[in-house]
C-alpha cells in the first residue's frame, strides 16, 4: 500500500481511470448532440418537416386562339386521362412492396442480412404484387377496349422514353459529381448513385381522353389498383381545322361556270397561322424551361412530361403567353391542410382573321374548284380559235397564296397558303421535299413583283419630284435605243407586230394610261429618273425588304453543324429582297446599274416581296401613304418586336391618278386586268357587280421550275421561261366609294398570265367578301 | 490521554464489538442510484415508444414489471450463491448458443429467419440467449479472475480471452454483430479493474486496432457499405444519403429536428411517420427521444446513464470482495458500451449496427437482461463488507494506475 497516493487503493484508482475514460465518450456524444440540435437543428427540422409536405401541380388551361368574330380556332377542352405511376410501369413498385413485406417479415434481422439473403427474401414476397400489376393491365385493357399487345407497346414506349431521359440526366449529374469529387480510378467502383428523376416519380397517361363514364368506372377502381390515377386533362382542339364550304360556280370563268353550288371540303384551314401543339415534351423543352429548377424552386410555367407544347405557327410563337401558369397544391400530410396557388390560364389570342372568309378563300384556292390548276383560259386561244399550248400540262394543280386585309386597320382578314399543312401531310415525303407544303407562302416566300410594283414607281417618282403628273412619256417599244431585245415593252413583241402604246394611242402616255396599259417603257423611264438608291428607298418605305412583323415572327435556336455554336434565327416571316448599298456599288462598278434600275421599275431584277408585303403596300398606298402594317392579331399581345409607323405623304392628286389608272386597268377594254379572251369574245375578269375594283396584274418572270419526273424527291429537269401570276388590288363597296376598303393579293406560282390565272381567283375573293358581308353592294 | 485511532474506510464498520453483530445488509447503498437511473431510463423508454405506438408502450410496461421482479429475484440470495453456479451457467448458455445454431432444430423452437438464428421459443415467449450470455460471461469471467494474479502476465491473459471468444464467436455466427461487439470492451474493463498490467492491455488494443484494417476485406458487403457511408456522412459527402446512409441520415435529421426543447409528441410522431425512420422503437429510439424532448431530453438520458455508471462504480468501490467488484464493473461496462454504440450510431458518430439502447429500446429480452444486471448490482451493494475484510486487487508493485 502506497501511502503517498491521493487514492490509496489501486482498485479505486483503476475504477477512477475507467470512469474518467468514459467521460471522453460522454463529452463526445454530448458535443455531437449539441451540434445536431443547436447548430444544425433548424436545418434538420426544416428537412424533416419538408417530408411532411407533398406538393403536386394543378393543370392550367392553354389560352384560346379566336378569330375576329370570336370563333374558337384552338381551344383546350376538358376530358379525363387514365394514368399510372411510373413506379408501377417501370417495376419499382413491385420491388418496393416486396422489400417492405420482407422487412416486416424479418423485422430486426433485416439489418444483419446480406444482399443475397435479402434478394432471396424479396423474390419470395413479390409474386402477389406481380399479380396485382398484371391485373391492373388486364383491367385497363378490357375497360379501355385496347388490345393487350397495344397496351404493352404503349408501356414499353413510356419506359424507353423515361429511361432515355433518365440516362441523359444521370450522365450530366455524373459529370458534375466527377468534377466535384474526382473521377474514380479504373477498376475502382463508381461511387455515382443515380437517383430517380421526376418522370420516374410521376404518373404517365396510358389512356388519353376517356369518356366520362369510363373515367367514373376507373375512379371507382382506383382505390384497389396500384398507382392508378384518373386525371383531369385538357386537350387542344381545332374545331375549324376541317370544314365544308359551299361555293357558287355561276361567277366563274366561262369554261368552269355552271349554276351549281359545289360543296368543297377544305382541310387545314389557317393551319399555317394557328399552328399546332404536340403532346410530347422533348428533352430539349425541359432543358430550356424545367418545372423544377436546379435550386429546387418550381417554375410554374416549366415543362413536365404530358404537357402540350406549341410546335408551329401561333401556338409556337406565343407559347409562353398561351400556356399560362399551372397551379400548385402543397399538402401537409400530417394535418391534411392544403395550400393552393390557383392556376393562371394562358392568354387568349384574338386574330384579325375571319375564319369563314379564310375557309371560303381556301376553298376557292383548292384545285378541285378549278381555278388553281392549269386551265386553257390561262394560256388563251389563237385568233383562229385553236388553243394555245400551256407550259404546264392542263389540270396541273397550282400552288399559291391569297391575302385580304382591311385598308383602314391593316388587319389581315384572310391569309391562305396552298397547299395547307394538313394537305401536305397526306403527301409522300418526296413530294413534300419538292413542293414545300409546310411553308406559309403568304409570308414566308418572296416572289418577284412584276408589274404590280408599277403604282409605287409612279408614287415615288412624283413624290421625289423627278416626274410631274402632267408629263407624258413616249412608248418606244424598247427603252435603250440601241437594244431592241432587252428592256422592251410587253406589247413590243412579234405576236402584236412590234407595236407600241404610243402607236396605239397616237401619242405619248400620261400616268393613267401608263398604269392602265401597264406600259413598261413608262416605268423604265420613271425608274431611270429616280435612280437606284432613291427607288430602293421608296420600295423599302412601302415595306419591301423588311419584316412587317404581322405577328408570326419568332426566334429559334439553330446549332451550327460544325462548331456546335447556337445561332438565333428569326423565322415566321420573310423580309423579301432588295439590293443592298454594297450591291449597288458592285452593279455600278460593273456597268450593270442602269439596266438593273430600269427593270426594277417593272418589278423584275433583284427585288422580291411576299404576298403580304404586296397587299400591305397597296393598303399603304390607299391610305395615302400612312403606314399601318398588316397584322394577324386583333389584340396586341405580340410582345416587344418592333412595328413600323410613319407617313409617306402621297398627295391626293397622285393617289387619285393611281387609283384611276388601276380602275381603268380593270374596267376598260385596254386594261391589262380587264378580260379573258375566249374564242367567242372577251369576258371581264372581275364580274362582281355593285363594287369598285382598282387592281393591277403582274406576270413576273419566275425562276426555273424544278420538275421531279420519277418522284424521288429530287428534281430531274427544270422548266424555264415560266411566269408567276399576280393579281393585286383594292376593292370598295358601291359604284363610287369614297376610298378602297380592302386590299387583296393573289399569287399563283408558275400560273402564267396575271390577269387570266390570278385574276379569276381575285374575282372570287371579292365575291367571298360580298358573301361574308364585308362589301356593301350598291343596288343598280 | 491518548486516543485510540482506528483507520476507517467508507463503509467500514465502527470500531465497536457490537458492530460484529450488526445487520449484514446495507439497504441505503450506492446501487440505489442505479435503481433510480434504470427506472428513469425505463420510463423514458416507455414514453418514447408511446410516441408512435401506445400498444408497444403498454407491452414494454409489462416487460418492465417482469424485469423488476427478475431484478428482485436475483437481488435477494447472496451473490456468493450465484458465483457458485456461474460456470455451469456459462456452460448452459453456451449450450443454448450452440442449440440455436444447430441446423436441424425445427423452426417452432428456434426462430430461424433467413439463416439468422437468435430466438428460442419457450412456449409463453421467445427470448434471445445472447442477452443472457452477456450476464453469464461477466459472472464466469469474474469468477475466474477473482483470486488469480496470472493475468498480470501476458500469457495469463490467454484464458480470459478464450473465455471471451467462445460466446462472442457463437453470437457472431448467429449472426448478431452488435451483441458480439460488447464482449471485448467488457473484458478490457474487467481486466483493468482486476489490476492487469495496463501496458499489456494497451499493447493488445493497439495490435487489435492495427489489425482492424486487415479485417475490413472480411466484412460483408453491406457492412463495408455502412462504414463507407458513415465516413461520407462525417466528411459531408452526400452521395450515400438515399442508400447506405439512408438510415443514418434520417436518424440525424430526426435528432436535429428536436432542437433544444423538443418537438413535442404530435409533431415528433408526424416527423417519424413521414420521414420513415426505420427501427424507431428499438435501435433508433434515441432519435425519438431527441426529437420529442430535444437536446435537454438527450442530455437528461446521457446523465441517467452517467448516474447508472457512477452507482455501479461506487458499488464496486464500496465492495471489497473480488467477485462482487468485478461483476459490478462488468455490468457497467456492458451498459456503457451498448449506450455508446447505440447513441453513437444514432447521432452519426459510428456506423449503423444492430444494438439496443439499454433500458430504453423496445424489447423484452433486452429490458429483462438490463434489470437482471441491475438486480445483481444491487445484490452486490446490499452486502455490507465484513469487518476487516481484505481489499481485493491490490498489487503493491503497480506503480502507475
Amino acid at each position: 500500500m502506497d501511502k503517498e497516493r491521493l487514492i490509496p487503493r489501486m482498485f479505486h484508482r483503476r475504477l477512477l481511470l475507467l470512469l474518467s475514460s468514459t467521460m471522453v465518450v460522454f463529452v463526445a456524444l454530448g458535443a455531437q448532440l449539441i451540434r445536431l440540435t443547436v447548430f444544425q437543428g433548424a436545418a434538420k427540422r426544416q428537412r424533416a418537416e419538408a417530408r411532411l409536405d407533398r406538393s403536386y401541380p394543378l393543370p392550367t388551361t392553354r389560352g384560346a386562339i379566336l378569330d375576329r368574330n370570336g370563333e374558337r380556332l384552338a381551344v383546350d377542352t376538358a376530358s379525363y386521362d387514365i394514368a399510372v405511376d411510373y413506379s408501377v410501369i417501370g417495376g419499382a413498385w413491385v420491388i418496393e412492396q416486396a422489400v417492405d413485406a420482407a422487412r416486416d417479415k424479418y423485422a430486426k434481422l433485416w439489418n444483419e442480412m446480406g444482399p443475397d439473403e435479402r434478394e432471396a427474401a424479396v423474390v419470395e414476397e413479390r409474386g402477389i404484387y406481380d399479380h396485382q400489376v398484371e391485373q391492373l393491365w388486364d383491367i385497363i385493357s378490357s375497360l379501355g377496349r385496347i388490345d393487350r399487345a397495344e397496351l404493352d407497346l404503349r408501356l414499353d414506349n413510356i419506359r424507353k422514353t423515361v429511361e432515355k431521359m433518365a440516362a441523359a440526366v444521370w450522365d450530366n449529374q455524373r459529370l458534375l459529381e466527377y468534377a466535384k469529387f474526382g473521377k474514380p480510378e479504373p477498376g475502382e467502383e463508381d461511387p455515382f448513385d443515380a437517383r430517380p428523376i421526376l418522370e420516374q416519380e410521376m404518373a404517365h397517361v396510358i389512356l388519353p381522353r376517356v369518356s366520362d363514364g369510363l373515367a367514373i368506372e376507373f375512379k371507382r377502381l382506383a382505390e384497389q389498383l396500384p398507382g392508378l390515377h384518373v386525371q383531369d386533362s385538357w386537350r387542344r382542339e381545332y374545331p375549324w381545322l376541317s370544314v365544308n364550304v359551299p361555293l357558287d360556280k355561276s361567277t366563274l370563268p366561262r369554261d368552269l361556270r355552271s349554276d351549281d353550288i359545289v360543296e368543297i371540303e377544305v382541310t387545314g384551314v389557317a393551319d399555317h397561322i394557328i399552328g399546332l401543339v404536340r403532346d410530347r415534351v422533348y428533352a430539349s423543352d425541359i432543358v430550356r424551361k424545367p418545372y423544377k429548377l436546379k435550386n429546387g424552386e418550381i417554375d410554374l410555367q416549366g415543362y413536365l412530361v404530358g404537357d402540350s407544347v406549341g410546335s408551329r405557327g401561333l401556338e409556337k410563337v406565343y407559347e409562353n403567353q398561351l400556356r399560362g401558369f399551372r397551379g400548385i397544391v402543397n399538402k401537409h400530410l400530417n394535418t391534411g391542410e392544403e395550400e393552393r396557388i390557383e392556376p393562371l390560364p394562358g392568354k387568349d389570342f384574338n386574330l384579325s382573321i375571319d375564319i369563314r372568309l379564310q375557309a371560303r378563300i381556301q376553298a376557292i384556292m383548292s384545285p378541285e374548284f378549278g381555278l388553281a390548276k392549269v386551265q386553257q383560259f390561262h394560256a388563251g386561244w389563237y385568233l383562229d380559235g385553236t388553243p394555245k399550248p400551256t407550259q404546264l400540262p392542263l389540270g396541273t394543280p397550282l400552288k399559291g397564296a391569297v391575302v385580304v386585309i382591311e385598308v383602314d386597320t391593316g388587319e389581315i382578314l384572310a391569309m391562305v397558303s396552298m397547299p395547307t399543312i394538313a394537305i401536305g401531310n397526306t403527301w409522300p415525303k418526296s413530294r413534300q421535299e419538292m413542293e414545300f407544303p409546310f411553308v406559309n407562302r403568304a409570308v414566308e416566300t418572296p416572289y418577284p413583283p412584276g408589274s404590280i410594283i408599277k403604282p409605287f414607281v409612279l408614287a415615288a417618282a412624283v413624290g421625289s419630284n423627278v416626274h410631274s403628273l402632267d408629263d407624258k412619256i413616249e412608248c418606244t417599244g424598247h427603252f435603250f435605243p440601241n437594244w431592241k431585245d432587252r428592256a422592251r415593252c410587253w406589247i413590243y413583241r412579234e405576236v402584236y407586230g412590234y407595236t407600241t402604246h404610243t402607236a396605239q394611242l397616237g401619242g405619248p402616255l400620261d400616268a393613267i394610261a401608263g398604269l392602265a396599259r401597264s406600259c413598261n417603257i413608262y416605268f423604265y423611264t420613271l425608274a431611270n429618273k429616280l435612280g437606284a438608291e432613291n427607288l430602293i428607298s421608296w420600295y423599302r418605305d412601302f415595306g419591301m425588304g423588311q419584316r412587317l412583323n404581322i405577328g408570326l415572327i419568332h426566334e429559334i435556336e439553330i446549332p451550327d453543324k460544325e462548331t456546335g455554336e447556337v445561332r438565333m434565327v428569326t423565322i415566321g416571316e420573310h423580309a423579301g429582297m432588295l439590293p443592298s448599298a454594297d450591291r449597288i456599288k458592285v452593279l455600278r462598278k460593273n456597268g450593270q446599274l442602269e439596266f438593273e434600275t430600269v427593270i426594277m421599275g417593272i418589278g423584275q431584277g433583284e427585288i422580291a416581296w411576299t404576298p403580304v408585303q404586296a397587299v400591305n403596300a397597296y393598303a399603304t398606298l390607299a391610305r395615302g401613304g400612312y403606314i399601318r402594317d398588316a397584322t394577324i392579331l386583333k389584340n396586341d399581345n405580340r410582345g416587344s418586336a418592333e412595328r413600323r409607323s410613319g407617313d409617306l405623304n402621297i398627295g391626293p392628286r397622285v393617289l387619285a391618278t393611281i387609283l384611276e389608272g388601276l380602275r381603268q386597268s380593270v374596267t376598260e377594254s385596254y386594261g391589262t386586268g380587264h378580260g379573258i379572251r375566249y374564242p367567242g369574245g372577251v369576258e371581264p375578269i372581275i364580274n362582281a357587280e355593285g363594287v369598285t375594283v382598282w387592281a393591277k396584274t403582274g406576270t413576273a418572270q419566275a425562276p426555273p421550275l424544278p420538275i421531279d419526273d420519277d418522284g424521288d424527291g429530287k428534281h430531274d429537269r427544270k422548266l424555264k421561261d415560266l411566269d408567276h401570276s399576280w393579281f393585286v388590288g383594292l376593292v370598295g363597296g358601291g359604284e363610287k366609294p369614297r376610298r378602297p376598303e380592302y386590299a387583296i393579293a393573289v399569287i399563283l406560282e408558275y400560273g402564267g398570265s396575271g390577269g387570266r390565272a390570278a385574276g379569276p381567283i381575285a374575282n372570287q375573293a371579292i365575291h367571298a367578301l360580298i358573301t361574308e358581308g364585308y362589301l356593301k353592294v350598291s343596288n343598280p | 490521554m491518548t486516543t485510540h485511532v482506528i483507520r476507517r474506510h467508507p463503509g467500514a464498520p465502527p470500531a465497536s464489538a457490537r458492530a460484529i453483530t450488526r445487520p449484514r445488509v446495507l439497504l441505503f447503498n450506492p446501487a440505489i442510484i442505479c435503481l433510480f437511473a434504470g427506472l428513469a431510463l425505463s420510463i423514458i423508454g416507455i414514453l418514447a415508444i408511446g410516441t408512435t405506438s401506445p400498444s408497444l408502450a403498454n407491452k414494454q410496461s409489462v416487460f418492465l414489471a417482469v424485469g423488476l421482479i427478475a431484478a428482485l429475484v436475483v437481488a435477494v440470495p447472496h451473490y456468493e450463491w450465484i458465483r457458485r453456479i456461474s460456470y455451469p451457467f456459462l456452460v448452459l448458455v453456451v449450450l443454448l448458443l450452440i442449440f440455436v445454431l444447430l441446423p436441424f432444430i425445427p423452426d417452432s423452437i428456434v426462430k430461424t429467419v433467413n439463416g439468422s438464428r437468435r430466438w428460442i421459443n419457450v412456449g409463453i415467449t421467445i427470448f434471445q440467449p445472447s442477452e443472457i450470455a452477456k450476464i453469464a460471461f461477466v459472472l464466469a469471467l469474474a469468477n475466474y479472475l477473482r483470486f488469480r494474479k496470472n493475468y498480470r502476465k501476458l500469457t495469463g491473459l490467454m484464458v480470459p480471452f478464450i473465455l471471451t471468444f467462445i460466446p462472442m464467436s457463437m453470437i457472431l455466427k448467429e449472426p448478431d454483430l452488435g451483441t458480439s461487439l460488447l464482449f471485448l470492451p467488457t473484458l478490457f474493463a474487467m481486466l483493468v479493474a482486476a489490476g492487469a498490467k495496463l501496458k499489456h492491455i494497451i499493447l493488445i488494443v493497439v495490435l487489435g486496432m492495427s489489425a482492424a484494417p486487415m479485417m475490413y476485406p472480411m466484412l460483408k458487403q453491406h457492412q463495408k457499405d455502412r462504414i463507407v457511408a458513415m465516413i461520407g456522412q462525417i466528411t459531408g459527402d452526400e452521395r450515400y444519403l438515399d442508400d447506405e446512409g439512408y438510415q443514418a441520415d434520417r436518424a440525424m435529421t430526426i435528432v436535429g429536428s428536436g432542437l433544444i426543447n423538443g418537438a413535442g409528441k404530435t409533431l415528433t410522431s408526424d416527423l417519424l411517420k413521414y420521414n420513415k425512420l426505420p427501427e424507431h422503437h428499438n435501435d433508433m429510439i434515441f432519435a425519438v427521444i431527441a426529437a420529442r424532448w430535444g437536446l435537454l431530453g438527450g442530455i437528461c438520458v446521457l446523465a441517467m446513464y452517467l448516474f447508472f455508471m457512477i452507482g455501479g462504480v461506487l458499488t464496486a468501490a464500496v465492495c471489497r470482495e473480488p467477485f462482487g467488484r468485478l461483476i459490478a464493473v462488468g455490468f457497467v461496462a456492458i451498459v456503457f458500451t451498448q449506450m455508446t454504440v447505440n447513441i453513437g450510431m444514432t447521432i452519426g458518430l459510428l456506423p449503423i449496427t444492430g444494438m439496443t439502447l439499454p433500458f430504453i429500446s423496445y424489447g423484452g429480452s433486452s429490458l429483462v437482461a438490463n434489470w437482471l444486471m441491475t438486480g445483481l448490482l444491487f445484490n452486490v451493494a446490499l452486502r455490507r463488507p465484513r469487518f476487516l475484510e481484505r481489499e481485493s486487487f491490490e498489487f503493491a508493485d503497480e506503480k502507475y494506475a
